[in-house]
């Protein structure tokens, strides 16, 4: 599958790897402990905000919760 | 406006299903979904965990929709945030369209749980609200769409059929006998 930024399917294809087996073998089985994909993430996620603004695709009002960010309301 | 709903129930347990739907695509039945990517994603305190995707999607509308419509736009993107709770066994998508918001709105949300009866099937509730704005025919278009969201949905749970049979075919052993 395809990014929506042509340029970062490699960054996305890496993210998803690490984040499938994350979710099946540690999230499903109550496994908390630590995200292996923090790095590759935010590698991922910059190419995709990059794309997203030079497309001028509308997404802006997106709650971003991050696994780090301070979320008191 | 129309109102569609369905319900479907899926020969698995409930996280082999949820597996399957977080790597929905690509699959053979929905071409139309051309790009997905995640916006972000994160576990809230109750440790579940949220993501927001963005998809872009071809419509494949017939081309005197597109005409009614007034767009020869055939790209649209929607934004998807997805819940999984793995102690309520509950996994929620809602995704409404970003693009075209001025001629149509999709609402759509789907909702996976083991089966109350059965806690080795999954139960798929899926339900839209689909507006046409501002069109003559809208409640036509309207209708159109909705059929088109049902046979999308068919093709949606044959997607994850297709998932779950093509990852179990990776796991069997060399000399598995039944």
């Amino acid at each position: 599958m395809n990014s929506v930024g042509e340029a970062c399917t490699d960054l996305k294809r890496e993210y998803d790897q690490c984040f499938n087996r994350w979710f099946a073998e540690k999230f499903l089985k109550g496994d908390r402990s630590g995200d292996p994909c923090t790095e590759t993430f935010r590698k991922y996620q910059r190419c995709v905000q990059k794309a997203i603004k030079e497309k001028d695709i509308p997404i802006d009002g997106v709650e971003f919760m991050g696994p780090n960010k301070d979320n008191s309301t | 406006m129309k109102i569609w709903s369905t319900e479907h129930v899926f020969s698995y347990p409930w996280e082999t299903v949820i597996k399957a739907a977080m790597r929905k695509y690509p699959n053979p039945m929905n071409p139309n979904v051309v790009g997905v990517d995640v916006l972000d994603r994160g576990l809230d305190e109750k440790g579940r965990l949220h993501s927001h995707r963005l998809l872009s999607t071809e419509w494949g509308l017939p081309g005197i929709v597109r005409a009614i419509l007034g767009t020869s736009h055939t790209q649209t993107y929607v934004k998807e945030h997805s819940i999984v709770d793995p102690e309520e066994k509950k996994m929620e998508l809602c995704s409404t369209n970003i693009t075209l918001t001025n001629l149509i709105s999709v609402d759509e949300r789907l909702l996976y749980r083991p089966h109350p009866d059965n806690p080795d099937v999954t139960v798929l509730t899926q339900e839209a609200i689909i507006t046409v704005k501002g069109v003559s025919l809208s409640s036509y278009l309207e209708g159109m769409m909705a059929r088109r969201m049902s046979a999308n949905a068919r093709k949606g749970w044959d997607a994850i059929e297709w998932i779950i049979q093509n990852s179990e075919r990776e796991n069997v052993p060399l000399c598995d006998i039944y």
